[in-house]
């Protein structure tokens, strides 16, 4: 019998996966923190992990905020315990959902149309992707569309605050990421 | 005053547009989902039995033996509710009148769900 040395497993990594990580790791924590942020209507919650989201969408590229918010979506969903439940899914989906509306926003010009633009749109894709799975599957009846306007102007609200917080993110004197 | 500022600042004449763009949105989105037509006919269902549809346009005290014992429902003004249930929370006979379509009431102990349709009843399932 033959033993052979084990060789060390080594991934090649570059500084985009780095900020892909560190980016991932800030959004984790807010999605943990706003899982047990209490809420006056179930569901609707300020969604602050979009910050993050809208951060690398302006700082670097579309590609990069999708690899953030789908590790976001993955690792917070493990951490809660709800990985593979109903709320997994209605969380996936927004955030397909939201990055899909992005990417057909993203090229609106910026002479006329701030970082609150992309806010808002995040939010509202968020919500609609959410509502299309919990119509088709979750709660399969069309009286879930007597919630919607509830969601669509708490996701205006919410979508302008978070689309002003990236905004002072990005506008900051120390805006350097962490190396 | 300083601290609204900034955000003057940020605010651009494209956001402005898509602000007001969305509220009126919602606002055609809540006209249209929560003004839901007056229905004509409630529609009874029982536990294992096929649904009973009644028209809403007469003065009727419907009596309806569930699992627990029999439930009333009284039909007056085109509008229906719960009069008498024989469970011991009485959230049916709480929830008050309904008489627009798809409004239900559920008597959960009793097994009894009223709700109020168009007359247009769509197909469980179609086989060919």
């Amino acid at each position: 019998m033959v033993v052979r040395a084990m060789t060390p497993l080594t991934i090649k990594t570059n500084t985009e996966d780095h900020f892909i990580a560190k980016l991932a790791a800030i959004a984790i924590v807010l999605s943990i923190i706003e899982f047990f942020l209490p809420s006056p209507i179930p569901g609707v919650k300020p969604g602050i992990a979009n910050i993050i989201i809208l951060y690398t969408l302006v700082k670097f590229n579309l590609q990069t905020a999708v690899w953030v918010s789908l590790i976001r979506v993955f690792v917070s969903s493990i951490l809660v315990g709800s990985l593979m439940a109903p709320t997994f899914f209605l969380s996936l989906f927004g955030a397909i959902s939201s990055l899909i509306f992005l990417f057909i926003f993203q090229k609106l010009p910026k002479k006329y149309f701030s970082v609150i633009s992309l806010g808002i749109i995040a939010a509202f894709g968020h919500i609609l992707g959410q509502f299309f799975i919990a119509r088709i599957w979750v709660i399969p009846h069309d009286s879930i569309f007597n919630l919607l306007p509830l969601f669509l102007i708490s996701s205006l609200i919410f979508g302008v605050l978070s689309g002003f917080i990236t905004d002072t993110l990005l506008e900051h004197k120390t805006n350097r990421l962490p190396n | 005053m300083k601290k609204v500022l900034p955000f003057i600042k940020t605010v651009k004449l494209g956001d402005v547009l898509i602000i007001f763009m969305l509220m009126g949105l919602i606002i055609f989105i809540i006209n249209k989902s929560w003004n839901t037509p007056i229905g004509q006919y409630l529609k009874i269902e029982k536990n294992n039995e096929p649904p009973k549809i009644i028209s809403l346009n007469q003065i009727k005290e419907e009596e309806i033996a569930g699992l627990l014992g029999d439930s009333n429902i009284s039909i007056v003004d085109g509008k229906a509710r719960f009069s008498k249930a024989p469970c011991t929370k009485k959230y049916c006979i709480h929830q008050g009148w309904i008489n627009k379509v798809n409004q239900t009431i559920v008597c959960l102990p009793n097994q009894i769900t009223i709700s109020i349709t168009d007359g247009s009843e769509s197909y469980d399932s179609v086989n060919y």
